[in-house]
């Protein structure tokens, strides 16, 4: 009872909640976090676990016990709790452990552990070695983004405007590749593109091979094993990715906006380009993030459609970690690319952001 | 190796399923750490255990109870009473390799009582320590093992390795799309075939193979400049766009339907693929072919030694090993094997690919065991080709 008293002022004021709300949030997601990266261990492991829980019973008792005031400060704190756990568990953590692990150095090809011996070399090797497959990871997947967005804009413009009592079920033929494994939809497209397949016979029959060869999309007459294919891929593997966003951002818009430009005597053509399309802009935005984004990483459709003269940098992770048992390279490797990516995005949110992001 | 055939098994095989899956889900787990899950920690005794046993092999790697025939796992535990719990987690050596080593290189154990890793990586987990002796005193049967088995250099003391099946990697080829039929290494690069070339993605079949066009003996390099005439072959075929692919079994497909003209392949596979497409072959080629068979290993700490020594000494009977042999079409390690299988399949029992003639088999050549830095320059030689 006595410590209730004590917590009093707390309990009471919208201050007090605030203080205890954020305080509990920064020990919870701090003491996560040691634990998760294994900076501490044994007993002082426990006794985190024991600040975090005593965080989380804190805001427990401020919710229940407190003032309204209180009550109504804390509530986005305690909102925000689940997900900085889940993140300090399972994001941060293991970007620690890669961190650390890009630094270090193997005492023998085969040991377990990894020193850390601030090997900066590894990053020079990362860069050094896999050059080519960075460049290929991202012009790959700028391709296949912007494709997506060619191919998906005026998807998503048919569905919201001219979908009318269809619309959900086309936005549910966008999904139902879901239902597919993604492994088995990649695998598919081996037998589509096949030598002997359905889209090469017709090209053949159309006499486009020589000219689809004479460009670069083409190999020996072939379409498998191009960068065409994995480029395709990627194209088609994450297409209703920007779809879906594209979509949200233009069916939010009043489409009598478009009737009161074309009354001010706009065109059809100046209302989409004045109108529609600034406001689509945020879906723009979100699609191409999660396109790009995951389509550099990549590996399966480089692994499946490629040949050695095409695979990504998300193939030489792979192998690295997987194969050559090189975890301080491959974590190197993994930092290098997320860190292009972000600077990337950055950029790209710089001249082409939106204020609202969906 | 990676890739385990079935007999007349059409269309997109379970098999295909299972390795391609299995090497998507293996990828996605970057960290063995999340791996350790799998293994247990409690030091096992080192003779006697229960009356239970694990085995991890490679899918469809061993007769099934189905068509009315009773497998040989069941067979084993109606005649032995063992509980044997077979199981196909073996899927490649170096993706196992990464699983288990986080346990066993730290001196915990892992719950299967048998592995079945190539001889070459038997090797390696031997020269790490990471096995045990197998209870050949209590394998009579072991006795049967084929001479040309007895004391690799993977394992010269033979105490730690017995072979489960033994096959050779060569030349497969669609004649269909070659026109002609083949015979040598030098095929694989004829510019002819420019693009629709493959070749695996294992190191030691591709690389032997063509250090044997090269007259290189594979079993006798100890250095990566000995072989290094090979590596600068394939980088330059790879740079030309003359390799198509690198693959692992996911070959027969593409073989099959002709978008692979030629590739280096397993005999075990070509077989299956020969039942439905009559225009696949598969050749020894004149200089030689490479020689592979996986072994049955115990890890260090393995609990369950006389269930493992009853389950060795069944599979080597001559009479159950055929039945093995029957299925899966590799060349088995027992002798007497082919006379039991003339009583099952005469046809299978005349084949040179299971049973290859005393000249055939001059010609098919293991790859040398490398000592540990000289299998990571080639290992990280062969990435750079593979393109990884």
């Amino acid at each position: 009872m006595a410590t209730i008293q004590m917590l009093r002022p707390a309990l009471r004021s919208k201050e007090g909640g605030e203080r205890v709300g954020l305080a509990a949030l920064i020990v919870v997601a701090v003491a996560v976090l040691a634990v998760g990266a294994k900076w501490v261990t044994g007993f002082a492991a426990v006794a985190m676990m024991l600040a975090a829980l005593l965080g989380i019973v804190s805001v427990v008792l401020v919710a229940l016990l407190g003032g309204p005031e209180a009550k109504r400060a804390l509530a986005p704190y305690g909102l925000l709790k689940p997900g900085s756990i889940w993140m300090a568990l399972f994001y941060l953590a293991p970007v620690w452990t890669l961190l650390k692990s890009s630094l270090s150095s193997k005492a023998s090809r085969f040991a377990v552990q990894t020193d850390f011996t601030w090997e900066f070399s590894n990053y020079a090797t990362a860069f050094s070695d896999f050059g080519p497959q960075f460049a290929r990871a991202f012009l790959y997947a700028g391709a296949a983004t912007v494709l997506t967005l060619l191919i998906g804009f005026p998807i998503a413009y048919v569905i919201a405007f001219r979908g009318g009592a269809y619309r959900n079920v086309l936005l549910g033929l966008v999904v139902i590749p879901f239902f597919t494994s993604y492994l088995i939809r990649t695998i598919a497209w081996t037998s589509i593109l096949a030598d002997s397949g359905p889209v090469v016979s017709v090209l053949d029959t159309l006499r486009l091979t020589s000219l689809l060869e004479s460009v670069g999309l083409m190999e020996d007459g072939r379409l498998m094993n191009t960068a065409t294919a994995v480029i395709g891929g990627l194209t088609y593997n994450f297409l209703p990715f920007m779809i879906l966003p594209i979509y949200v951002a233009l069916e939010k818009i009043d489409v009598r906006l478009v009737d009161a430009a074309q009354d001010l005597y706009s065109s059809p053509t100046r209302a989409f380009r004045m109108v529609v399309l600034p406001l689509s802009l945020s879906g723009v935005f979100a699609g191409t993030l999660l396109t790009f984004i995951p389509a550099a990483g990549d590996f399966v459709n480089a692994q499946f459609l490629g040949n050695p003269n095409t695979t990504m940098i998300g193939n030489s992770i792979q192998d690295q970690f997987l194969r050559q048992n090189n975890y301080p390279v491959a974590s190197a490797m993994s930092f290098v690319l997320m860190a292009i990516i972000t600077l990337l995005v950055v950029i790209y949110s710089r001249f082409f952001g939106t204020e609202d992001l969906v | 190796m990676k890739s385990r055939q079935v007999r007349r098994r059409p269309g997109m095989s379970r098999r295909e399923f299972l390795v391609r899956s299995g090497a998507l889900g293996a990828a996605g787990l970057s960290l063995p750490a999340l791996l350790a899950a799998c293994g247990g920690s409690d030091d096992g005794g080192s003779s006697g255990g229960g009356n239970q046993l694990l085995f991890e092999n490679w899918p469809l790697y061993i007769d099934p109870t189905e068509d009315g025939l009773t497998g040989s796992v069941d067979r084993f535990m109606a005649a032995s009473g063992v509980e044997l719990t077979y199981s196909e987690a073996y899927n490649d050596n170096l993706e196992y390799f990464a699983k288990i080593q986080p346990l066993l290189g730290t001196g915990k154990t892992i719950e299967p009582d048998i592995i079945a890793p190539t001889q070459w990586m038997a090797g390696r987990l031997l020269n790490l320590g990471w096995l045990d002796e197998l209870p050949l005193d209590k394998v009579p049967n072991a006795a049967n093992l084929e001479d040309a088995f007895k004391n690799p250099p993977s394992d010269p003391t033979g105490k730690y390795s017995l072979p489960w099946q033994s096959g050779t990697a060569g030349i497969a080829y669609n004649i269909e799309a070659t026109g002609r039929e083949l015979k040598s290494v030098a095929d694989l690069f004829d510019p002819e075939f420019a693009g629709r070339v493959a070749m695996l993605t294992e190191m030691r079949d591709t690389v032997g193979l063509v250090l044997l066009g090269e007259g290189i003996d594979p079993s006798k390099i100890s250095t990566f400049d000995e072989a290094a005439v090979a590596f600068e072959k394939l980088a330059k075929a790879k740079a030309d766009g003359h390799i198509r692919a690198f693959t692992g079994n996911d070959y027969t497909d593409d073989l099959g339907l002709g978008n692979f003209a030629v590739c280096v392949g397993w005999s075990g596979d070509v077989l299956q693929v020969q039942a439905d497409n009559p225009n696949v072959r598969f050749v020894v080629p004149e200089e030689g072919g490479t020689l592979w068979w996986d072994t049955m290993v115990m890890p260090k700490g393995a609990k369950n030694r006389d269930a493992a020594a009853k389950w060795m000494n069944f599979v080597y009977d001559p009479v159950e090993a055929a039945k093995i042999a029957a299925y899966v079409q590799y060349i088995s390690p027992v002798k007497g094997v082919r006379e039991e299988l003339a009583k099952i399949d005469p046809e299978l029992a005349d084949n040179p690919l299971l049973f290859p003639d005393d000249a055939t088999k001059a010609r098919l050549i293991p790859f040398a065991a490398l000592s540990e830095d000289v299998e990571a320059e080639f290992e990280a030689a062969f990435s750079d080709i593979v393109g990884a």
